[in-house]
């Protein structure tokens, strides 16, 4: 059993757990983008950010990945990480002004299009790999990759063809966070 | 599952507060208070790493052996909670979860406690299902014995090279006797291959040389019966009698034969040949000195054979390049083809003087004496290639004859022009069985030599991966299909209607023997199961017995002006949750009951939903046409939803109380369309007024739908796996259809007249009485039913018999 504060509330946790799903398990809100229960965590969008101090220094660690240590202190809402997420969902919601549900969280922390948005409403998908994650470790068909890099980077299929892998379950619908799946979806089952 | 008593812990998901703030999560379980759970509660995340070690510790403390799930998709969540139970002895099969985030929760506006109570419903249908579940002891399937391997086709021969290397015995069915038997046949199906004969030579004379590998006489196929792990195949010999060889896994090696095409009106004589004639003359080295041109023409045959013809006139070329230095080979190819050429093949070609030069297919080339004159997809302008021999391109022939014979028995399906193809499923992997029948060859795609040999080593692999699996005794299938022996009357309408082969077929003249279902073929589909006349056929774990348990302790649960819903877990289940996951929002009255595939409805599990109260029933699934996961499913369900239609009608409901619709997964709009039409159309019928009168022909619908006779003329007009079109294509669709609507009226007289005599035996005007029919109605089926035996006439009483039921 080891037991760590979360917002100075006393928690306890096994060996392997993360520190966001002790939060969530006792209704600490964190807000995630990139994570789902069904898969194993990526830690692509950074927005689960909480501040950690193990006594020797306090810093900014994704809270999806990070495992729960003796003696921690975390703090899921503090000042520092309030503006490391802001920061990320002002590039996001710049990157990506057509998505719902990022404009939805960044208006929650206060954060607004800035005059450098993309005007590429429809470019909605924002890289976190859930889809590509699923196929995988849910569905295991592997029908969908990562292609690309850098700026490039794109949700592709071999070849980018209709990928014969694909059973066209919908779970990458399911679990898309910005709804970009929905206009691939069509190009990779065939 | 050590006993099979049901142990049920349900788990309800708060879901951080998506679902505990729609729903009132305290009132379901209180609304559960007297159903049959050993433990409920409510937790914040039951799928997070403190949700499932506490579930983990329930399961053992408890002694829980299924669980339930009331959270989000089962089809994205299941797999974690079952990794997460196995090591406390929970199976996938024991998990079940009702999406409430998605189906209810998100999508409906109503207050906590309505959604409270439908949520309920929908968890007690599951509670219902999982009391029905019966242990699944995996039992593995012995593999012994030599791999057959027919056809005759080549990549048999690199199969049996492979099998042998790797120890593996093998049958292998072929007309040559040696190795240059083979390869003078070689040109027929794969033009050019001249090239690699000295490769193929080294293949074959392994093959003909392994005391592993025997090579037997390609006799003709009388019969192929058994599974994987015990095939067995009749051949008949040349005195008629047929002999048995017995196998443990098939390799069907087919290619696919190239002919000459029609180039009569070319003329120029023995100048102008095709390819095969080319390399026959290659192979007598009649070749003189001169311009030889390879024509690759014949675009009507598409791009693939164009392909292969380009690959079979650039072999050729450089045999000729190789062995006639005089000789100046050119092949000409349309631009519209990619000239599967490697780089350095380019740069062999150029050593050897080879021109390859593409013309503009939009200009079909003219042939002069001497000349070809093209136009070049470079500068637009027309070119001239003189030739002393022209050579032109051969087109795809038929696939091999042996193919027939092995299509009646297999399930392998020839499509339009001739392309052979297995049942295409596209199921998730771990949902399907290891591969057990391998085709391999160019009948199926057309592909070159080298990728047809591949095609044989792999198929070979897969039957060693086979062997492997069965030594350890993990040949397993994930689905178990049995066909109760006792019930079966060998009609073979499942072997025909199922479109994966998972039912065996039996030996010609053996009569109606009761049949055999080989669950690695299965792909879970059940319309088979669906569709027997005698109700032999039986999916484990997912019966027509635990569907109706669960849809009556829903039932149980629903208003009357709310409707029953079943969704295939494809289309239907994946709109259905893409629906919750956008935020879209559709009325509260449809309960959604999800199932594998709506072909696996039991037309019969309609009408006991109609008895046990449901107003209407809507099916929401695949694209008939285009889309159903298990080839035919959702329009086998159909015919059936039309023959519950009818049924309707004779008992003077109305048709619309059972609807279809279809959707795509991407398509969570069309979803809540369909769900609110249905409900709007629902809305305009009052509900079934459930008197004595209207409550007797309900059952007797339901008894109808259970008579084989009425199961068989159902079964027969379902789509079979060699048609593409509808059956609706047949002769006269309205001529059949009333051919159904004779017997379902008669069928579902007799049941009513079986439902007035039950209680006590009646005489005729006491029959027509109960029935408000008049007695010239029923005395011609009570003539015929006494004839059957179904009632009997007990006694004489004032000039009438008194009817009692027979034998059932």
């Amino acid at each position: 059993m080891i037991s760590f504060t979360i917002n100075d509330r006393e928690v306890t946790g096994q060996e392997g757990w993360t520190i966001l799903e002790v939060a969530k398990w006792h209704g600490i809100d964190i807000p995630t983008l990139c994570y789902h229960g069904a898969v194993e965590p990526y830690g692509a969008c950074r927005l689960c950010v909480v501040e950690v101090d193990d006594g020797q220094q306090r810093r900014l660690v994704a809270s999806c990945l990070h495992p729960v240590q003796e003696g921690l202190k975390v703090q899921t809402d503090s000042e520092r990480v309030k503006n490391v997420r802001r920061w990320i969902l002002q590039m996001m919601v710049d990157e990506h002004p057509g998505s719902q549900r990022i404009k939805e969280l960044a208006k929650s922390y206060g954060v607004k299009e800035s005059r450098f948005k993309s005007d590429r409403v429809e470019d909605l998908c924002i890289l976190c790999g859930l889809c590509v994650r699923a196929c995988d470790e849910v569905v295991g068909a592997r029908a969908i990759s990562l292609g690309n890099r850098g700026v490039r980077k794109e949700v592709a299929t071999t070849h980018r063809l209709p990928s014969p892998e694909c059973v066209a379950c919908g779970t990458c619908l399911y679990v898309c966070p910005t709804g970009a799946m929905e206009q691939l979806f069509d190009r990779i089952r065939g | 599952m050590k006993n099979n008593e049901a142990k049920i812990g349900v788990f309800l998901c708060e879901c951080g507060g998506k679902i505990s703030s729609r729903i009132d999560l305290p009132a379901v379980g209180e609304l559960l208070k007297y159903e049959p759970w050993a433990h409920l509660e409510i937790s914040p995340y039951p799928c997070l790493a403190p949700g499932l070690e506490a579930m983990q510790a329930k399961v053992q403390e408890k002694g829980l052996n299924r669980i339930l799930v009331g959270g989000c998709s089962s089809r994205v969540m299941k797999k974690k909670f079952a990794a997460a139970l196995a090591p406390v002895g929970i199976h996938e099969y024991q998990v079940e979860m009702v999406n409430l985030k998605d189906h209810v929760a998100a999508v409906h506006e109503d207050s906590p406690q309505k959604l409270a109570r439908k949520a309920a419903a929908l968890l007690a249908g599951g509670m219902a299902g999982l009391r029905l579940l019966e242990p699944y002891e995996p039992v593995s399937v012995p593999f012994q014995g030599p791999v057959l391997i027919m056809g005759g086709g080549i990549s048999g021969f690199a199969a049996a090279r492979e099998l042998a290397r790797k120890g593996m015995e093998s049958r292998l069915f072929s007309p040559a006797r040696d190795p240059g038997q083979v390869l003078a046949q070689l040109p027929r199906t794969f033009p050019g291959s001249q090239l690699f004969s000295k490769e193929l030579t080294e293949l074959l004379r392994e093959v003909f040389t392994s005391p592993l590998v025997k090579v037997l006489p390609d006799l003709p196929v009388e019969y192929v019966v058994g599974h994987v792990g015990d095939y067995r195949l009749g051949l008949r010999q040349s005195d008629g009698t047929v002999t048995e060889v017995t196998g443990s896994a098939l390799i069907l090696a087919l290619d696919r034969e190239f002919v000459p095409g029609d180039y009569e009106y070319i003329g120029g004589g023995e100048r102008v040949c095709d390819l095969l004639e080319m390399e026959e003359r290659l192979a007598q080295g009649e070749i003189e000195a001169g311009k030889v041109v390879f024509w690759v023409n014949s675009p009507e045959h598409g791009k693939a054979a164009q392909q292969f013809n380009a690959v079979a006139a650039w072999r050729n070329s450089l045999v000729l390049a190789r062995n006639h230095p005089r000789v100046k080979p050119t092949v000409l190819y349309p631009a519209n083809i990619t000239l599967p050429l490697s780089g350095a093949d380019l740069a062999e070609a150029r050593g050897c003087g080879i021109a390859l030069q593409s013309y503009a297919p939009e200009v079909h080339p003219v042939v002069q004496s001497g000349y070809l004159t093209y136009f070049s997809p470079q500068d637009h302008l027309e070119h001239e290639l003189e030739w002393d021999n022209l050579v032109v391109s051969m087109v795809p022939g038929e696939p091999a004859a042996k193919t027939q014979e092995l299509l009646r028995w297999l399930p392998v399906y020839s499509e339009n022009g001739g392309r052979l193809r297995k049942t295409q499923l596209k199921l998730k992997p771990d949902q399907v069985a290891d591969e057990t029948i391998f085709l391999t060859g160019s009948a199926g795609e057309l592909k070159d030599l080298n990728e047809v040999l591949r095609q044989g080593k792999k198929a070979a692999q897969g039957v060693l991966h086979l062997q492997e699996k069965a030594k350890r005794g993990a040949l397993v299938s994930p689905v178990v299909v049995t066909i109760d022996q006792d019930l079966c009357e060998g009609c073979g309408l499942c072997t025909e209607i199922c479109p994966c082969g998972g039912v065996e077929h039996v030996k010609p003249g053996s009569g109606p023997v009761p049949r055999h279902a080989d669950s690695h073929l299965c792909s879970g589909g059940g319309t088979c199961a669906a569709t027997c006349p005698y109700e032999a056929v039986k999916m484990l774990n997912n019966t027509a017995q635990q569907l109706e348990a669960r849809l009556k302790a829903v039932l149980s649960r629903m208003q009357e002006n709310e409707a029953l819903g079943f969704i295939c877990s494809w289309g239907g289940l994946g709109a259905a949750d893409l629906a919750g996951v956008k935020g879209l929002s559709y009325p509260r009255g449809v309960y959604l009951i999800p199932v594998n595939c709506l072909g696996s409805i039991d037309p019969a599990i309609f009408s006991m939903a109609f008895v046990n109260g449901a107003n209407s029933i809507l099916l929401g699934g695949c694209t008939p046409t285009a889309s159903c996961h298990y080839v035919y499913g959702v329009d086998h369900s159909w015919v059936r939803v039309n023959i519950m239609k009818k049924l309707l009608s004779l008992a003077g409901l109305e048709r619309r109380r059972i609807t279809m619709g279809y959707v795509d997964v991407n398509q969570p709009e069309a979803f809540v369309r369909m769900v609110e039409s249905h409900l709007d159309g629902m809305h305009k019928l009052a509900p079934i007024n459930r008197d004595e009168k209207t409550k007797t022909k309900l059952w007797a619908i339901h008894a109808t739908l259970h008579r084989p006779r009425v199961r068989w003329v159902l079964g027969t007009s379902l789509r079979r796996p060699t048609e593409k079109e509808f059956p609706g294509e047949q002769v006269n669709a309205v001529d059949a259809d009333e051919t159904m609507l004779d017997v379902l009226r008669e069928e579902f007289l007799a049941s009513r007249i079986l439902k007035a005599i039950h209680d006590q035996p009646l005489n005729p005007p006491q029959i027509a009485q109960s029935m408000d029919e008049p007695v010239k109605t029923i005395t011609p089926m009570l003539t015929d039913m006494a004839k059957e035996g179904r009632v009997t006439i007990k006694s004489w009483e004032g000039g009438y018999p008194l009817y009692a039921t027979g034998k059932p």
